[in-house]
């Protein structure tokens, strides 16, 4: 898809059903800076599914998960960064992520996502396979993130096809109230 | 999609709808002069500033926050 389609579902990625645990989206911040490149800050609310009766126990306030996102997006050289970091009450692991999309450089209509993780473990020592646990899900999490922007791009074309098709409607109503009253 | 804060989720959907129509139509072709949408802007984010400060979120390094870039010391 052409990175101006790409870009703009981007901003609107949530809700969507690849990613059900996201409840809440919030802007923090946003601005144009001075060289023309808007800046965004969003806070993501996450909810995992955890049982109500845990819940009960710990408190609702504690089983959310929030992700700090920082977005920079340059119409000019078609560019758009995204970092973010999640926070939580715990602290203990965190997950840094990096996605930059770009137009294609040869197919026009097509867009190039780059997307790293960095994981940071205060304190506790993972276990090899504890860490390739989170590579596989964070890999499968990109594809996910790849399927959900295809879902809210198929989503804003179908919205853009019935605004045309309602636009035509009228417009041949119009056009055939015009013709019987020229008659 | 609902806010962080209940009570801001109307708010945010109107903000959302200015913002989503002038991003797609004006700033990415280029034509980024004057956004539309400040007034609906700031009634959103007086409301999640508020909202985030009775959840008591550990946001680093906002601006809104009194400019300090280091983690809030004083979360339960």
């Amino acid at each position: 898809h052409p990175w101006e389609m790409v870009t703009t579902a981007a901003m609107q990625k949530y809700p969507n059903p690849m990613n059900p645990s996201v409840v809440g989206v919030d802007v923090l911040d946003r601005h144009v800076d001075a060289s023309g490149k808007l800046h965004s800050h969003r806070l993501l609310s996450t909810e995992w599914g955890i049982p109500s009766i845990v819940k009960s126990l710990i408190g609702t306030c504690r089983t959310k998960t929030y992700v700090q996102e920082h977005s920079v997006v340059d119409p000019v050289k078609k560019t758009m960064e995204l970092k973010s970091s999640n926070i939580s009450f715990t602290n203990l692991v965190s997950v840094d992520e990096r996605l930059v999309y770009k137009p294609h450089p040869h197919e026009p209509d097509k867009t190039i996502l780059t997307q790293e993780a960095i994981i940071s473990v205060k304190g506790v020592s993972l276990s090899s396979y504890l860490e390739g646990l989170m590579a596989n899900t964070i890999s499968s999490n990109a594809n996910k993130g790849r399927e959900a922007l295809e879902w809210v791009i198929n989503r804003l074309n179908a919205e853009i096809e019935e605004f045309t098709a309602s636009a035509r409607g009228t417009m041949r109503n119009s056009m055939a109230a015009a013709a019987f009253v020229e008659k | 999609m609902n806010s962080v804060g209940e009570a801001c989720t109307e708010l945010k959907r109107e903000y959302d709808q200015c913002f989503n129509r002038w991003f797609a139509e004006k700033f990415l072709k280029g034509e980024s002069g004057g956004d539309p949408c400040g007034q609906l802007f700031k009634r959103y984010q007086h409301c999640v500033q508020k909202a985030i400060k009775e959840k008591d979120i550990p946001i680093e390094g906002l601006e809104f926050m009194g400019g300090s870039k280091g983690k809030s010391e004083d979360s339960s």
